[in-house]
């Protein structure tokens, strides 16, 4: 889907950062860049739940008057639905704050064009291993905070695998619920596995907690970009072979996901 | 342009020079904006300014940022580590605020609030309490033991050059103390010259401090 420019309005990224891991902000300020280089809006910024700036601060950084608000964010769940409207004091779709007139996208990872991207992401990772011998493993943290959380993974399983991709199976897996993602080869019938981060960044939990669940990794590594050489595919662990995917919100088409919620809050809102 | 440009370039063009560690120049003959380290010596007249490396553009800002030269994460870009070694390029106001907005985020915008009488300061309780996970127990903190991290991890001696302006809550302000009393400029340089970093809300990493202490002071009176 196209947007027509919107040079009165800002775009205003939300993320959730650490404070350990640099790697966590990386795509959301690579997506802002991206953004930004179209000319589409007056100004593009980031802000973040455990970086600088917060999302507090936001308010600060910001000159239109009009603000469309796109958490970054792989699902819907307890930030999207609680901590970001608390922090940015948004009550509805469209909000009224100090003067400004703030519109409440959708997370992109609800978006339907990221079938498509998990496909294309599973393909690169394992070029040339056949499908009907392989099952896709969707894989997200889960959490006991919010139900919706593992909502968009579940969805993306049924779309893919009712997509005609031919993958054995296809299936969710996460870090802090069932099923877990550390029983990767017991869930799976075939010789071939693929995971798929449905994370944005290969932060904190991609790329250093998920890997020791693999088995790829005995403990908890150092951040990706401190890393002189980054993993080789495939590995070969208990008995299967294994393909581990870059996060998916490392894909560099994810803004034009962030492009399409705002469209889509447009049509659907005005 | 932005109206923060605007007031950004204007700020500038007044003789303000200085932002945290970042020494901010007018090039009037090629009509731009040059930032370097303060304490890189300049050299205009060479292509390299001095043996530095050349950025164009406010896109490497981050990347500048992101790490200290001994390698470590800079969580919090108050810092006083920022890299040397670099000198950066802007052909306009509105990307010097964006180079800025990289080195030190919002602090363009929080200044220009404070100097409007806009900004509105968050107290340390109010911060605390809206923690979710495993950071909701650092609002247990008590009130001593969040004074004594203030000097134990704010302030220039630990690194960070951000003036405090939040207190513990509205009744309850920082005790005296380097931390409580910096001004948000490092280096010799007056306050009219120097756009000052303002923490106008506590630190993420402050709040990792404070769980930390209140588990602390938790297991201790567990113990008695």
């Amino acid at each position: 889907m196209s947007i027509a420019p919107k040079p009165t309005s800002a775009l205003l990224i939300v993320g959730h950062g650490s404070t350990e891991n640099p790697d966590s902000s990386t795509p959301y300020f690579e997506h802002a860049d991206e953004i930004r280089r179209r000319g589409l809006f007056a100004e593009v910024h980031c802000c973040f739940w455990k970086e600088e700036p917060s999302m507090r601060e936001a308010m600060y950084l910001i000159d239109s008057d009009e603000v469309y608000v796109v958490p970054d964010f792989i699902s819907e769940g307890y930030f999207t639905q609680d901590v970001i409207p608390r922090e940015l004091q948004l009550t509805g779709p469209t909000t009224e704050v100090k003067g400004k007139t703030y519109h409440y996208c959708l997370p992109v990872g609800v978006h339907r064009s990221m079938t498509g991207l998990i496909l294309k992401r599973a393909k690169e990772v394992a070029p040339g291993v056949d499908p009907a011998d392989t099952t896709l493993i969707i894989t997200g943290h889960g959490t006991g905070l919010n139900q919706n959380s593992t909502k968009a993974i579940r969805d993306q399983v049924d779309l893919i695998a009712a997509s005609g991709a031919g993958y054995a199976a296809v299936l969710d897996a996460y870090m802090e619920e069932q099923p877990f993602i550390a029983e990767w080869d017991k869930m799976s019938q075939t010789p071939n596995v693929v995971v798929v981060p449905f994370f944005i960044s290969d932060g904190l939990h991609s790329y250093q907690d998920i890997p020791v669940m693999l088995g790829i990794e005995s403990e908890v590594g150092a951040a990706a970009s401190q890393r002189e050489i980054f993993r080789h595919n495939p590995h070969s662990l208990r008995e299967k072979m294994l393909y581990y995917s870059s996060a998916i919100g490392t894909e560099r088409l994810l803004a034009d996901v962030i492009l399409d919620q705002v469209a889509d809050f447009d049509k659907i809102h005005q | 342009m932005t109206a923060t440009a605007t007031q950004l370039g204007n700020l500038i063009k007044s003789g303000v020079h200085r932002m945290g560690e970042i020494e901010i120049k007018i090039d009037d003959s090629n009509n731009r904006f040059i930032l370097h380290h303060f304490e890189d010596p300049l050299i205009l007249n060479d292509p390299t300014f001095g043996g530095l490396v050349v950025h164009e553009g406010p896109e490497n800002a981050r990347d500048i940022s992101t790490y200290a030269e001994d390698g470590t994460y800079r969580f919090t870009k108050g810092q006083v580590n920022l890299k040397r070694g670099w000198v950066m390029l802007l052909r306009s106001a509105e990307e010097l605020r964006l180079a800025l907005d990289q080195f030190y985020p919002a602090c363009v915008g929080l200044f220009l609030a404070q100097q409007g009488g806009t900004l509105e300061v968050e107290m340390l309780r109010d911060k605390l309490n809206r923690q979710t996970g495993m950071y909701r127990f650092a609002r247990s903190i008590s009130d001593a033991g969040a004074q004594k991290l203030v000097q134990e991890v704010c302030g220039p001696a630990h690194q960070c050059a951000k003036k405090i302006l939040w207190k513990l809550d509205a009744q309850t302000p920082l005790e005296d103390s380097e931390a409580s009393r910096f001004n948000g400029i490092p280096g010799n340089v007056p306050e009219s010259k120097a756009i000052p970093l303002l923490c106008r809300e506590a630190c993420n990493h402050f709040v990792a401090e404070c769980r930390k202490a209140a588990k602390a002071e938790f297991e201790a009176k567990n113990v008695q």
